[in-house]
């Protein structure tokens, strides 16, 4: 039942960070093969919420479950893929290279020209990745993050800096890969990229403020845009 | 030039110093604590080179020259038997003793001639060179009684030998310094990077164990670092010829166990720094004082009393005594003073391993 659907259940959660909450009683589910976003201005907790679905935030109370497993559990992080804000990445390595060792911490070797293909940067495969520019090395990092291919893929604003053109192809392969069964959670705070999702989890103070569809979201905020509908919910709760 | 631009960049620099207390404190702190060290090294009283004196003469003048020995600032001077002078110079208790044969007073009245025997340990040359003026200095006192004396001691040493210069004496610990300390700051700094450029989030958010990742950076670097030491070891002995009785494969084994523990070392102190610049403040903190007490550059027998108790607990100072124990005295594994030194590196290498796999979970949580 519950743990076959769902790829993420997170319940009661909180946590702080000196006398700061960052993550105030949240609780959220994520179903398998969805894209989800998460949506939120700055410091509203959305990398931290990130954070402690893959056990690098303990929380102090409440319970996080990954694809059925109860957190923190290191071999259930072997299917879940993880790109972080900053592009992480070794920039005395090729951006092959990179890719194969991330493949290979998580027990997978082949994969790796996919991986780079996806992300447009099998012909840049040899180059070293400080030669790279800013767009080309958040695509490396997401191709990191998907060489093996999870079935949790956790994205903390992947597309910061990628053009246009590249966001419309990424968002492509993202909804092949939920069509695939993969469930994908994006962090966001760009719009335009919160109406592709399935489902959109409002985020602020640490606390879930609305969750549904981009279409439910609107109706019940009662506005056409999405921004606005962002914009007037959070007034109503704080 | 305009004054108040050059004046932003001095008031960013000031005001970058003043939130980073760490490196304030090591500004204004740490040249203080080296100096005090330096200091209580050299005029803290410590004590003098021990030597023996075997006083076999028949005649009158042994006896002066003994007495003058004993009172002896410079040395520590006692009398003892030949087996016992020669028992305790082998054990290292002893830097050296003089023997004054039993025709000492008669060759001197009959030949005008003093020859004593002096008998050195030889592996430090500070000490041998004290006891050497120390003993002729006693004999000034004969001389100007007699006049026209010559003064032709016939010296002898248990290792190294008249040859035996300064570099045969530090190289040896030095093979194991340069590896120690270079290996510590790059690992130090490579684990940093790690963290700086985010890639140590992507590794513990991957199934990776810390054990694993701990174990994966100590062969990396131990590679590169066993490389390294083969080379200085190389260097050492082919290009400089430093002084070298010992077997290779042993001072390899022990720079190996020296690299391996510089490497833990280095990423466990890199889980106390922030940054690069942190890490390498580690230098004058972890590094310069291991260098001051670990009998490199100063004999630890003639450190001050607490100096001497803090030397002791310091891995390099074992290691630099195991280093010279195979290459002044040619140790082998038989030896208890070279088990004593390779256990000790051995069990520091394993206090690094789990202090660093221990904290690397803490910071990372």
């Amino acid at each position: 039942m519950a743990t076959d659907t769902y790829a993420v259940e997170v319940e009661g959660v909180a946590k702080r960070f000196g006398k700061q909450p960052a993550l105030d009683g949240i609780s959220l589910s994520i179903r398998r093969g969805e894209v989800y976003g998460l949506l939120g201005p700055n410091g509203a907790g959305k990398t931290t919420l990130i954070r402690s679905l893959v056990g690098l935030v303990a929380p102090e109370q409440g319970t996080v479950t990954v694809l059925g497993r109860r957190m923190p559990q290191l071999a259930v992080l072997a299917r879940v893929g993880y790109m972080t804000q900053q592009a992480a990445l070794y920039p005395d390595l090729s951006a092959e290279e990179n890719v194969r060792f991330f493949g290979a911490i998580h027990g997978r070797e082949n994969g790796v020209r996919e991986a780079l293909e996806f992300v447009e940067l099998w012909d840049r495969r040899k180059s070293v990745v400080s030669t790279l520019s800013g767009g080309m090395r958040t695509r490396c990092s997401l191709a990191c993050a998907l060489v093996h291919k999870p079935d949790l893929l956790l994205l903390d604003e992947p597309t910061v800096g990628v053009d246009p053109q590249l966001r419309v192809q990424l968002w492509d392969g993202f909804r092949k890969m939920a069509a695939g069964g993969t469930a994908i959670v994006v962090s966001s705070h760009v719009m335009d990229e919160a109406e592709r999702c399935d489902r959109l989890g409002l985020i602020r103070f640490g606390k879930l403020l609305a969750e549904g569809t981009v279409a439910e979201i609107k109706t019940r905020a009662g506005v056409d845009r999405l921004e606005d509908a962002f914009l007037k919910l959070s007034e109503v709760s704080s | 030039m305009s004054p108040s631009r050059v004046g932003a960049i001095t008031k960013r620099i000031l005001q970058q110093f003043r939130r980073d207390h760490r490196t304030l404190g090591l500004l204004f702190g740490a040249p203080l604590v080296i100096l005090a060290l330096l200091g209580y090294l050299l005029r803290g009283g410590g004590d003098v080179p021990k030597m023996g004196i075997v006083n076999l003469d028949s005649g009158p003048l042994g006896g002066i020259v003994a007495s003058t020995l004993e009172s002896s600032k410079t040395v520590s001077a006692s009398s003892m038997s030949p087996t016992d002078a020669n028992g305790r110079l082998r054990s290292g208790d002893i830097a050296g003793y003089v023997l004054l044969p039993s025709n000492f007073s008669a060759k001197a009245q009959q030949s005008r001639l003093i020859a004593p025997e002096i008998h050195l340990e030889g592996s430090q040359p500070g000490l041998s060179q004290s006891i050497l003026q120390a003993v002729s200095q006693s004999f000034v006192g004969l001389a100007g009684q007699a006049g026209g004396i010559q003064f032709m001691p016939r010296i002898s040493f248990l290792y190294g030998g008249p040859s035996f210069d300064t570099l045969d004496y530090f190289g040896a610990a030095f093979i194991g310094l340069v590896v120690f300390f270079l290996v510590f700051v790059i690992t130090a700094v490579a684990f940093l990077r790690e963290r700086g450029q985010g890639t140590l989030e992507r590794l513990m958010a991957s199934p990776l164990r810390r054990a694993e990742i701990v174990l994966g950076y100590m062969l990396g670097f131990t590679v590169l670092a066993l490389v390294q030491s083969a080379e200085v070891l190389a260097f050492s002995l082919l290009v400089l010829h430093v002084h070298n009785v010992g077997n290779v494969a042993l001072i390899f084994v022990l720079e190996a166990l020296m690299a391996i523990a510089a490497v833990n070392l280095g990423i466990f102190l890199s889980m106390f720094a922030r940054t690069e610049f942190q890490a390498v403040q580690f230098i004058p903190l972890v590094i310069v004082p291991q260098v001051l007490l670990a009998g490199i550059i100063f004999p630890i027998s003639t450190e001050p009393g607490p100096l001497q108790a803090l030397s002791r607990v310091l891995p390099l100072t074992y290691a630099v005594e195991g280093l010279r124990n195979i290459m002044i005295k040619g140790a082998d594994l038989t030896w208890s003073s070279l088990q004593l030194d390779l256990g000790v590196v051995l069990g520091f290498c394993v206090l690094v391993i789990l202090a660093g796999a221990t904290t690397l979970r803490r910071r990372v949580a």
